[in-house]
């Protein structure tokens, strides 16, 4: 029996630009992410994966269908009901990592905490200590973050995407900006804790390797999905 | 602490420079704002104090006669009736003082015959504004034994052929306490007095033409018919001597003038100074405003990234807004703080500056008021000009789609 899933998104439109720039970025894409499973989406630049993620992710409103978080639509919530299921629900892990450079590891894994608001001080630093650790920077608690090296700082930006223990985590290009080791060894953990922890993950990936390593490959051309396979035996 | 605060702080605390020339700008301002209201409320304080213990915080003089004309009075600024006619001296003085000590404002009040006459002392003639006072009464009323700078009040008290010469008075006139002044009487003879004292009250125009001397001695020297030509009145809150001198004159029919009507000119004068600092001043604090304007707005530009993934975290736009607001806070906070005690220091400062003051006023350093408004108006001048200069800002930074940002080059 396959189990409920997490996330689902039903012919999602968007159009992007204006007037004569207007591009039509998604052409009603429809794809489901249960728990325990990793889906990549691939595709040629331009074609409407990021755009994707961004609205399963909550940061960008679809022009038609709608994305249901649970089987609670979630579309046509507000900004700041929005964030809120983005802080519960949702881990986003990104190319430019994007960490707060002046923030040191730990305290950049416990933003979404704080936000959160439903541990103490202390709990907080038990937990991103524990999430440190099991991405490898147990020693590196208290190094501001620009002073860890790119891989390291990826390694943070995943501890801080399970911060708040979400179902699905929406990772964009991950490894994009990472050499092959530290690109496998990245998405490795990833893919680890994800099935350790029973979570969702959507990957946009132009790594070919990467994409075969996930259970499910959706293939996109134009803002759609042009093809899905499963790699799940 | 709430996470916007949190983040606003750390973010505040890794740009130092930027932060020490905002702060900097709101602790100038402020205590600038605090050092000047200071000194120019200073010397209007001591003006009014000065001429509260001189001349009353209400006066009675001439008594009138309402000479209605017509079934519509104009009146003057003052309310008082245009058509009346006056009558010099005071009417019954005890009587008036006796019932005017039944009001509760009153604490003290003191007849007075006043005339101008000429002084003499050896070669030197001066014009004289003489005061009969009944001596009792008069210490009662002002602060004529405070403002002694030589001689007795004792003295004064027990002889009758003695007086009391203003400071600049006696220097004009060249005597000292135990020489002898001589009145000139409008019968054209002249008296000799014995010097008792010298008051300085602080008032030049005061200090530089008055003598005191026994009210009768007053009335045989001036040759008036009546016993006072003016009552003078300590008050328990001079603030309402307007109200209290309009129901005088409606008691007693006769003209009584506030001390805020009397000096009008020269608090004028303090008004227009005094306001005339606080708005060079607040230029200080509104540059200020835009120094800090400058640091958000740049800080918000720098950190496009950061509030990106804030949002992708799960701050609200309000919280992002809320981070820049409170950076503003804490610089208008931690400045107004250190504005208010660098305010002090200047204040202290400045009250220890020597400066020779022979004129309206009679000062040998800065005179300044320790005053509790003026650090709270500074202070929430200092936080409007601080929130307006970042919630453009903020609201700038809560505008910022965060997906523009984080999409980079991808579509």
């Amino acid at each position: 029996m396959n189990p409920e899933p997490c996330l689902v998104c039903k012919d999602l439109e968007r159009y992007l630009g204006e007037d004569e720039s207007r591009v039509h970025a998604l052409r009603g894409v429809s794809l489901q992410l249960e728990p325990g499973t990793v889906h990549a989406v691939v595709g040629p630049s331009g074609c409407g994966k990021s755009t994707l993620l961004y609205i399963l992710g909550l940061l960008d409103h679809p022009d038609g269908g709608f994305v249901s978080i649970e089987s609670e639509p979630v579309s046509h919530l507000s900004d700041e009901q929005m964030s809120r299921r983005r802080n519960e629900f949702i881990g986003f892990i990104f190319q430019f990592h994007f960490l707060m450079e002046d923030f040191t590891a730990q305290e950049n894994v416990m933003i979404p905490m704080r936000k959160l608001g439903r541990l103490s001080q202390e709990e907080m630093e038990d937990r991103s200590a524990s999430l440190l650790d099991a991405v490898g920077l147990g020693a590196k608690l208290q190094r501001p973050s620009r002073h860890l090296s790119g891989g390291e700082q990826q390694r943070v930006a995943i501890a801080r995407a399970l911060a708040n223990d979400p179902r699905v985590i929406l990772a964009d290009e991950p490894t994009g900006n990472l050499d092959t080791k530290n690109s496998t060894r990245a998405f490795d953990l990833l893919q680890g804790l994800v099935r350790e922890h029973d979570k969702a993950l959507f990957i946009v990936t132009h790594n070919q390797q990467i994409a075969e390593a996930c259970d499910w490959i959706h293939e996109m051309q134009d803002g759609r999905i042009v093809s899905t396979h499963s790699r799940r035996a | 602490m709430t996470p916007p605060l949190y983040i606003a702080f750390r973010f505040l605390s890794h740009r130092k420079r930027p932060l020490l020339l905002s702060l900097s700008g709101v602790v100038f301002g402020v205590g600038f704002f605090i050092c000047t209201q200071a000194q120019t409320e200073g010397f209007a304080s001591f003006f009014i104090d000065s001429t509260l213990g001189s001349n009353g915080a209400l006066v009675i003089r001439s008594r009138f006669q309402n000479k209605s004309t017509s079934i519509v009075e104009a009146k003057t600024a003052r309310g008082a009736s245009v058509h009346r006619q006056y009558f010099e001296g005071i009417q019954n003085p005890n009587e008036i003082m006796r019932v005017s000590r039944q009001f509760t404002n009153v604490v003290a009040c003191s007849p007075v015959l006043r005339g101008t006459l000429n002084a003499r002392s050896g070669f030197e003639n001066a014009t004289a504004d003489l005061m009969g006072i009944e001596p009792a009464l008069h210490l009662q009323t002002t602060n004529l034994a405070g403002q002694l700078v030589g001689g007795s009040i004792d003295d004064f008290r027990n002889k009758p052929n003695s007086v009391i010469i203003g400071s600049r008075l006696a220097e004009a006139l060249n005597v000292a306490v135990g020489d002898s002044v001589q009145l000139l009487s409008p019968g054209g003879s002249y008296r000799r007095f014995a010097v008792a004292a010298l008051a300085r009250s602080g008032v030049g125009s005061v200090d530089s033409t008055r003598i005191y001397c026994h009210a009768r001695v007053a009335q045989a020297l001036l040759k008036k018919p009546y016993s006072a030509s003016m009552i003078v009145y300590k008050l328990r809150d001079p603030d309402r001597a307007p109200a209290l001198a309009k129901h005088f004159e409606t008691l007693f029919q006769h003209d009584a003038l506030s001390w805020q009507d009397r000096e009008e000119a020269n608090l004028q004068l303090f008004l227009t100074l005094r306001v005339s600092a606080a708005i060079t001043v607040s230029l200080i604090i509104l540059l200020a405003g835009f120094g800090i304007f400058n640091v958000l707005t740049m800080s918000v530009l720098a950190k496009v990234k950061e509030i990106a993934i804030l949002r992708s975290m799960g701050y609200r736009r309000n919280d992002i807004a809320a981070i820049f607001l409170w950076q503003g806070a804490m610089i208008g906070g931690a400045g107004s703080v250190l504005g208010c005690l660098l305010g002090a220091i200047l204040t202290w400062g400045v009250s220890h500056i020597p400066i020779r003051v022979r004129g309206l006023l009679y000062a040998n350093h800065f005179l300044v008021t320790w005053n509790w408004t003026h650090y709270l108006s500074a202070t929430i001048l200092a936080l409007i000009a601080v929130f307006i200069a970042s919630y453009v800002p903020a609201q700038r930074a809560a505008g910022l789609p965060p997906v523009a940002t984080l999409r980079g080059s991808s579509v």
